[in-house]
């Protein structure tokens, strides 16, 4: 093949853009020997669903110099299922984490974590590691009969996984259970009501691993929600309507042999590893709110208004077992003074990118459509973290004429942590209101003019006769 | 050049959504008059007696004030357009 000089020019041109362009997109830390963890507190929290790591991290800086930055780590088995992670410093502000990784430990994923007040030669922190797992809680056995409780298998690491030296390091693990048929011993240990205490083991190396097994009885919901569309619709009127359309399937150990409608409805321990019913908190400010699937209204809900939300006690058609799955619609309006803000013609939408579902959600995968008024323009997303923008369409609805602007994006395995605000600024003229209207009032205008051109038609066949006889 | 969130105001309606109802009861109200005028209007009147520059005003009323009432009646009834 041979190319144009010009061409070859501008190929090179790109190749050097593209490689210029890869080593700034990808951070490529080196593990400090100046750092060592003093002293790491662990809670592993598996009485739920979800697998919740805590750590209170005493970090020492035994260099020579001030310590702007340190690494977090999460080890290879479990690096998949990380739903989040955050930490925070001493006075619970949070410290900014950016991923990055470091050359040797490809199977490692990382974290950089930015100390806002670097930790001088000899000093020490206090850091608070927080994550969040999904997915990692395995039923073992995979399949029970109505009446059998659930057991869980959790398989983790025994040590906090950290590529600095751990002086002295401790974890608890809350199972919330008596029920624990096997876990791991290793000395020293200790078992009280619902929690499994280890440590505190001395002086281990870089990147510790030694297996974590618990094998328990776990019968919380094990829900997850495999798909959920929130569509958020902005009326300047004064009216943000939300629809959520969700998907859920209970992803616990599957339902083996036939279901007793009668021994389920007779006992009232029957099933203990069902879900009958679930709670939905919803804004303080939620008003006209429904809940349906495609037969209709489910009538099996309740709703109580508290002073800081609005409970809703949702109860599916039938109840949920291991494997089965339903689907359904809730939505809800709330007045726009409560997230809409307003300078001139710049408005900002500031809104939960999801909302409560139900506690300890699992939420696999999440598309957030944000519907604008009619002729917004200047739209600009701001997310507290990073999602998949989807790309911008238009939504046809009463009184349209060129669509109204939607904007949406989607982000996978979302857990309560991500229950954050998202900013939208937008430019919206406001005389833009009395489209609406005045679409209206030319519709009826122009019918009317029909009926004046109408009275002036003469259809008759026989001539009229110009003077009347009466 | 973006604004902060905290120089903004909260945004609220221009009509409170408190009055639509009356709203509606009152435009479609006068509305449904001016179009029940029109309409009598037309039938009535002769080919000698229409005059058409009333004719344009009355449906010109009518249009305004039930177009405005259709608006509110649909905010009203929860179609937040």
């Amino acid at each position: 093949m041979v190319l144009p000089a010009m061409a070859k020019i501008r190929l090179s041109f790109i190749f050097y853009l593209y490689i210029i362009v890869k080593c700034e997109s990808i951070n490529v830390d080196t593990i400090s020997s100046d750092i060592r963890f003093k002293n790491v507190d662990r809670t592993i929290d598996i009485s739920s669903q979800l697998v919740k790591i805590t750590s209170r991290i005493t970090l020492e800086n035994i260099g020579g110099t001030p310590a702007k930055n340190f690494l977090l780590a999460v080890e290879d088995h479990a690096k998949n299922s990380v739903a989040f992670f955050g930490a925070k410093d001493s006075n619970n502000k949070e410290i900014r984490l950016v991923e990055t990784t470091v050359k040797g430990y490809d199977y490692v994923r990382f974290w950089r974590a930015e100390l806002k007040e670097p930790v001088n030669a000899g000093a020490s922190a206090t850091i608070t590691v927080e994550s969040v797992f999904t997915k990692t809680l395995q039923p073992y056995p995979t399949a029970i009969t109505q009446q059998e409780d659930q057991l869980i298998k959790y398989v983790g690491n025994l040590f906090s996984y950290s590529p600095y030296y751990v002086v002295s390091q401790k974890t608890n693990v809350v199972v919330n259970t008596k029920n624990v048929e096997s876990f791991t011993k290793v000395k020293p240990f200790s078992q009280q009501d619902g929690s499994i205490q280890y440590g505190a083991y001395a002086n281990t190396k870089p990147f510790s691993e030694k297996e974590l097994v618990i094998h328990y009885k776990n019968n919380s919901p094990f829900l997850t929600v495999t798909r959920v569309e929130r569509l958020i619709e902005v009326s300047h009127w004064g009216n943000i309507a939300v629809e959520e359309v969700i998907e859920i399937e209970h992803t616990g150990a599957k339902l083996k042999g036939p279901f007793s409608r009668y021994d389920y409805q007779q006992d009232h321990h029957s099933g203990p590893a069902s879900v009958r019913s679930y709670k939905t908190l919803l804004p303080a400010s939620a008003s006209d709110v429904y809940y349906r699937d495609t037969n209709g209204n489910i009538s099996t809900s309740n709703m109580k208004v508290k002073k800081d939300s609005v409970e809703l006690d949702l109860r599916p058609r039938y109840p949920l077992f291991g494997g089965w799955r339903t689907h359904y619609t809730l939505g809800y309006n709330v007045p726009s003074y409560e997230y809409l803000y307003q300078s001139g013609n710049e408005y900002l939408l500031k809104m939960r990118v999801i909302d409560h579902i139900y506690d300890d959600m699992q939420v696999d995968e999440l598309v957030t459509k944000i519907i604008l008024p009619e002729g917004s323009t200047n739209i600009k997303l701001n997310l507290p973290y990073a999602v998949t923008r989807l790309p911008d369409s238009l939504h046809y609805t009463y009184l349209d004429t060129k669509g109204r602007p939607v904007i949406s994006f989607l982000k996978k395995n979302i857990v309560e942590n991500h229950i954050q605000d998202f900013q939208l600024r937008y430019t919206f003229p406001r005389l833009l209101m009395l489209q609406e209207p005045l679409l209206v009032v030319g519709f009826l205008y122009a019918l009317f003019l029909c009926v004046i051109i109408y009275v002036r038609l003469d259809f008759s066949i026989h001539k009229a006769d110009h003077h009347h006889k009466d | 050049m973006s604004l902060e969130i905290e120089s903004m105001v909260r945004y609220t309606s221009p009509i409170n959504p408190a009055v639509f109802p009356h709203l509606t009861l009152l435009l479609l109200g006068i509305g449904i008059f001016f179009t029940a005028w029109f309409f009598v209007y037309e039938v009535t009147s002769t080919k000698l007696s229409r005059d058409l520059f009333k004719e344009l005003l009355l449906s010109l009323v009518a249009a305004l004030f039930s177009g405005f009432g259709i608006l509110f009646l649909l905010l009203w009834v929860g179609i937040y357009v």
